[in-house]
């Protein structure tokens, strides 16, 4: 990334940030709320379109609509106030949605959510919810997903879960970026960055 | 005092062309307008029929204007229209606002065109309103094509869709196409609701689009089920209304609104219990839960870990 800029109408999320991470790489994104985390993350994803400056992923722009497609398959996406959905949609079909069934199923089972494939995912409590959109990034690794873009993976799990889906994220051979307040899942990572009023600086150097 | 209500041999009406051609219209219209209003439903464009009804108006009146077919330029005007505020999904707004931006330019572009043009303005609103007892030959092949077509392209991408429904951003993520999807949801949205105001009159739209939706987002829980149930709705609500309509020599128009929109109403004064217990039926068995005692402590579903196992509700 250089020169990240991102903003919410006139208000400055992410100001001129720099960042290298090395493929393979874990790296943990700390700091207050409204810091710039989650839109830095969304501005990777090309979910966040107003910035300035560039961002590439494994040396690619976001150009040309084959470079988005390319962007959108190498990056998986774990969100973090996962949509209320306008429609009804299965725990199933979240899952299939990663392009890997049999992988993205055993992940499901692993993260003890493979039993909900049934169920409209408004009738899962958070937790579980987070557990289908983990699964789900684990399917996409197995599609061919080479990054991790995992916005507070665990907030909604409780401490055996959040030791579970911690071991499960970092145990990934991607490059992982975490936005997280979980001390046990930041210090699982290579790196630590934190965020203060849309600036970045290295905590763990 | 008695009501005395006038009954009519529905045997020999059934035998006249035109009711003929209006029966096989609404059966044909059951098929693929009532997956029209699932995305209608899906996408928060309720207001769609006002806005496609203004824009109509203004193709007529441009079409009228230049001396071109009126209903043509009005299905080109809607086609456009959709295809013209799809952009606008991606704003905080959505499509819902869209729809009303589109309804007031709309009909202010159609008064002012009418009134530059000088053509009288009642006549140019006259061609939209249609009836299903004047269902011409043509005005058949239309539904019948949009009974192929709808559900064909439904099927075809029904896995993309369910998921842009859901959330676009999710979908975005997911390789689905959103714009291009959502680009061709609208001009289909637009022309089938454009298409039938005319072949129907502006009030059987709803009955024929919105209404079997509204009763199926309740009944089915997932995108499949629900255009299911839709599509089953509208072919019952339709025979029924129009049997209804021919027998009490009512208008089919109102009847099968009134009907549609009693089955609405039944089904979301049903109890949630009673249909957990019909899409259970429906469903194939869930395969049997780990019992509590056979789960590793510190697993998923083992005292102190998230309650990922129970599945009750």
């Amino acid at each position: 990334m250089r020169e990240v800029t991102c903003g919410h109408g006139r208000v400055v999320a992410v100001d001129s940030v720099d960042l290298d991470i090395a493929a393979g790489e874990r790296v943990a994104l700390t700091g207050t709320n409204g810091s710039g985390k989650s839109t830095l993350l969304r501005a990777v994803l090309g979910l966040h379109r107003q910035h300035t400056g560039s961002i590439l992923v494994g040396g690619r722009g976001t150009a040309s609509a084959v470079d988005r497609a390319w962007r959108r398959q190498a990056c998986a996406w774990v969100p973090q106030k996962p949509a209320a959905g306008r429609f009804p949609l299965l725990a199933g079909e979240l899952l299939d949605s990663a392009g890997a069934p049999e992988q993205t199923a055993e992940a499901a089972h692993d993260l003890g959510v493979g039993e909900l494939r049934r169920r409209p995912l408004d009738a899962l409590s958070g937790g579980q919810l987070q557990r289908v959109y983990l699964a789900r990034a684990i399917g996409c690794v197995a599609a061919g997903a080479g990054v991790v873009l995992a916005d507070e993976p665990t907030a909604a799990l409780d401490f055996a879960g959040q030791e579970e889906a911690a071991a499960a994220l970092t145990a990934l051979p991607v490059t992982l970026v975490v936005v997280t307040h979980d001390r046990e899942l930041a210090a699982r990572c290579d790196r630590v960055l934190d965020m203060a009023a849309g600036r970045l600086r290295e905590v763990t150097p | 005092m008695t009501l005395a209500i006038a009954t009519t041999d529905v045997g020999a009406l059934l035998q006249l062309v035109p009711v003929q051609r209006a029966g096989w219209a609404l059966l044909l219209a059951a098929v693929g307008l009532p997956i029209v209003g699932v995305v209608i439903v899906g996408l928060d464009i309720m207001p769609v029929r006002f806005a496609m009804m203004h824009v109509a108006l203004l193709g007529i009146a441009v079409g009228l204007l230049t001396g071109l077919d009126p209903m043509l330029c009005a299905l080109v005007a809607c086609a456009l229209a959709g295809a013209g505020v799809a952009p606008l999904a991606r704003s905080p707004a959505g499509l819902s606002g869209a729809m009303g931006l589109l309804m007031s330019m709309a009909i202010a572009a159609a008064l002012l065109v009418l009134s530059v043009s000088g053509v009288n303005a009642s006549g140019a609103f006259a061609l939209l309103w249609g009836s299903i007892l004047s269902v011409g030959s043509a005005d058949l092949v239309v539904v019948g094509v949009l009974a192929g077509v709808v559900p064909a392209l439904f099927w075809w991408r029904r896995r993309d869709l369910a998921l842009l429904l859901y959330d676009r951003e999710l979908a975005q993520c997911s390789g689905v196409p959103v714009g291009a999807l959502t680009l061709v949801l609208l001009v289909l949205v637009s022309v089938a609701v454009a298409g039938a105001i005319k072949l129907t009159g502006a009030l059987l739209v709803d009955a024929l689009t919105l209404l079997p939706a509204l009763a199926a987002r309740r009944l089915g829980k997932r995108l499949t089920t629900i255009a299911l149930w839709a599509v089953a709705i509208g072919v019952a609500v339709n025979t029924t209304g129009f049997l209804i309509a021919l027998w009490l020599d009512w208008p089919p128009g109102p009847v099968l609104v009134l009907t549609a929109g009693a089955v609405v109403l039944a089904v979301h004064l049903l109890p949630e219990r009673s249909i957990t217990t019909w899409r259970a039926q429906a469903s194939p068995p869930s395969p049997p839960l780990p019992s509590v005692p056979s789960v590793p402590p510190g697993a998923p579903g083992a005292p102190g870990a998230p309650p990922a196992s129970r599945s009750s509700r």
